[in-house]
């Protein structure tokens, strides 16, 4: 049995000077740094063999016009014992610069192209600094989440023009894609670099679908913001939602009754389940799979309708309130559901048996789309995508929420990283969630759903949230603002993350298998492009 | 493959098997019907994503599974806008979709419809007025009908269309 590693001591050992100040925040091991110090901390905690810590968030707050300063806040979850570490700089006065990370941990790369777009604050020694969010056509100097900048500014359009990475040499050509696709899906950009079929290189040109959601949040009152939350990305509207309660009751300071925590623990596996069912029947379809595809949709379809019945509406929307659960179910409906529920696993899994047994939809999965786990480390790939490719995290489990304490989680885990694998973990995920109802079902308290919010946090206190939603980690950052307003609200889908990596998976591979890749990851644009 | 056959016999028919749509939000106008009416027998829908949070993509989507079966009523889901004869419009207009969206516009042959799907289409939702958008569908082109909702449910969707093509008239009356 190794010693417990304290990563507090392991980082006063190294930089007990630069260290200007430790502190708690719900039990985030906080360190103030100088700027200057920051990246080489950064580089220490990702890099250190006991601690090796993955960056889950980077965000910044701009504290004016109470203080001159802006913040940047860096949080990693320690792979071995799976805390979180904070560590944390201010840009005093006028400074608009820090010392850019992603030239040692890849993972900032969008972190900090972002800030610089909704900030301007600059991430010096930055490999590529071209605008991610605001797209060229955008005024010089509009940076939306300053203070200064009003939410409702009317954007004049100007001239510009993206430039891509370009591959040049004999037989090599651009096959651009998007925004507009073939299917019924989201907008986005899709460069591919190719001589003959193999691509090359991919690069993604994204949100297209900004539509100013942290920004809007900055108008909302800590208890008004959820309907929001719920339009982050409409699919994950559980997962954010909750998300969204949860910070929020951490600043409020609310215990949840027991009863709640359980059903928003069923919601979520109900989303999780429909959601899954979709992308099987979808990965299937993309090989001409139109039987599968048929099959899933129609489960699919049932638990949408099971929802609506439920809840009152289809995907599950206000189902999550701050302070607890905003619909009960009494026990007929939960044996109901129960028995919906495992009548639609028997039905799916002589589908499984029938999807399996067919050789040439195999023959396309296999070895398509392989996402490395040394990739998928560097690039902090989480959720399915990353239990596909071998990264162990479930935040169900390692940092439990809702009722998963009381309800554990099994974790589907594969280590080939192709579509396969990534097929293979939703199907297991979902005779997981039905098994994880039935569970939830034998263990609900009876009890009140829901208490009631009193009370105003102080200015300037905020909240970290966490939710393994069925995509991935889904986290929040809620900062109270004056009479309960929201000071700063950061909305990270798994998306953001997981996107960047799948200009990796596809590389080798050629153009139509493409959207079966893409398929493979399902990430959302809208919850990516906010 | 007998797998299959046991499973499909097992299966039987879905199609139809979805809760009524209730009373329409917003009666289609006449002058919509008659804009409809060379696409009365099969219409080819280009959907157009401007900004949603993809929660309308889903029942788009949904409309064409098994259960709901669009096809059977002549609805055909178009990968170009050139082979479509109407664009179905999701969410706000956002800055950076609105030339998209009216170059889609330009590029969809004539005649052709316009409908703005869901709330966010209509009146941009909890979206409205945000820097980062420009203002609903009908700011930027002009849009034949409205079908409201968060999002609005497939058989709701399907009611409408059909009653923009007014093909509920021969069994209504």
């Amino acid at each position: 049995m190794a010693e417990t590693i304290n990563p507090t001591e392991r980082l006063q050992e190294a930089f007990g000077n630069a260290i200007a100040d430790v502190s708690q925040v719900q039990g985030i091991p906080r360190f103030r740094l100088d700027k200057e110090t920051l990246p080489l901390v950064a580089h220490f905690v990702h890099t250190h063999p006991d601690l090796r810590g993955s960056l889950s968030l980077l965000w910044a707050v701009d504290h004016r016009p109470r203080e001159a300063r802006y913040e940047l806040c860096y949080l990693f979850t320690l792979v071995e014992q799976k805390d979180w570490l904070l560590l944390c700089t201010d840009l005093h006065g006028d400074d608009r610069l820090f010392r850019s990370i992603t030239p040692h941990i890849h993972a900032a790369k969008w972190y900090e192209r972002e800030i610089r777009d909704l900030f301007g604050l600059i991430a010096q020694g930055h490999p590529d600094l071209r605008r991610l969010v605001r797209h060229e056509h955008w005024p010089k100097g509009t940076h939306p989440l300053k203070k200064d900048f009003h939410w409702d500014t009317v954007l004049e359009r100007h001239q510009g023009q993206h430039v891509f990475r370009r591959i040049e040499g004999e037989g090599v050509f651009e096959v651009p894609v998007g925004p507009i696709h073939a299917g019924i899906i989201e907008p986005g950009h899709f460069r591919f670099s190719v001589a003959g079929e193999p691509i090359m290189q991919l690069e993604l040109h994204h949100f297209w679908k900004h539509r100013g959601v942290e920004k809007l949040f900055e108008r909302q009152r800590l208890t008004t913001g959820l309907s929001l939350a719920e339009r982050v990305s409409g699919d994950t509207t559980v997962g954010h939602s909750l998300a969204y309660c949860q910070a929020v009751e951490a600043l409020l300071g609310l215990e949840v009754p027991r009863r709640a925590r359980y059903l928003r623990s069923l919601f979520l596996e109900l989303e999780r389940l429909h959601n899954h069912l979709g992308d099987v029947g979808a990965i299937c379809n993309d090989t001409a799979y139109a039987l599968a595809h048929a099959h899933c949709s129609r489960m699919k379809e049932r638990i949408m309708q099971l929802n609506d019945r439920l809840t009152g509406s289809r995907f599950l929307r206000g189902v999550n309130q701050i302070g607890g659960a905003g619909c009960d179910l009494t026990a007929g409906q939960l044996s109901g559901l129960l028995e919906e529920t495992a009548a639609i696993e028997r039905d799916f899994s002589e589908l499984e048996s029938v999807i399996f047994a067919n050789a040439s939809l195999t023959d396309r999965l296999e070895a398509t789309g392989v996402l490395k786990e040394r990739t998928a480390w560097d690039h902090a790939v989480m959720g399915l995508v990353g239990r596909a490719s071998g990264i162990d995290r479930d935040l169900r489990r390692d940092r439990p929420f809702a009722a998963y304490d009381e309800v554990p989680v099994k974790v589907a885990l594969y280590r080939y990283g192709d579509v396969r694998a990534r097929l293979r973990v939703r199907m297991d995920e979902i005779h997981e969630s039905v098994r994880l109802i039935g569970e939830i079902r034998r263990l609900i308290p009876q009890g009140p759903i829901a208490v009631e919010p009193a009370g105003l946090p102080a200015a300037g206190s905020w909240a970290l949230s966490a939710v393994e939603g069925w995509r991935g980690e889904i986290l929040y950052v809620v900062m109270a603002g004056e009479e309960g307003r929201i000071h700063r609200c950061k909305v990270r889908d798994p998306s953001f993350v997981n996107w960047p990596a799948i200009q990796w998976a596809v590389l080798g591979n050629i153009i139509p298998d493409f959207p079966l890749i893409n398929k493979s990851f399902n990430l959302s644009y809208a919850g990516n492009d906010l | 493959m007998f797998r299959i056959i046991k499973k499909s016999l097992k299966t039987g028919v879905v199609t139809g098997q979805h809760p009524e749509a209730g009373p329409a939000e917003q009666p289609v106008a006449s002058e919509a019907r008659k804009n409809a009416a060379p696409f009365r027998r099969s219409l080819a829908v280009r959907e157009v994503d401007t900004g949603s949070c993809n929660a309308c993509e889903m029942e788009m989507n949904a409309l064409m599974n098994p259960v709901y079966d669009g096809e059977r009523f002549g609805l055909h889901v178009a990968a170009s806008p050139r082979h479509a004869d109407a664009l179905v419009v999701t969410g706000p207009v956002t800055v950076n979709m609105e030339r998209a969206l009216k170059d889609v516009y330009r590029a969809t042959p004539d005649p052709k419809l316009v409908i703005a799907l869901g709330d966010c289409a209509v009146n941009c939702g909890v979206f409205k007025g945000s820097y980062a958008v420009t203002g609903p569908v009908e700011r930027h082109i002009p849009v034949d009908v409205r079908i409201p909702g968060c999002p609005p449910r497939p058989a709701e969707i399907l009611a409408a269309l059909e009653e923009l093509r007014g093909r509920l008239d021969k069994t209504a009356g």
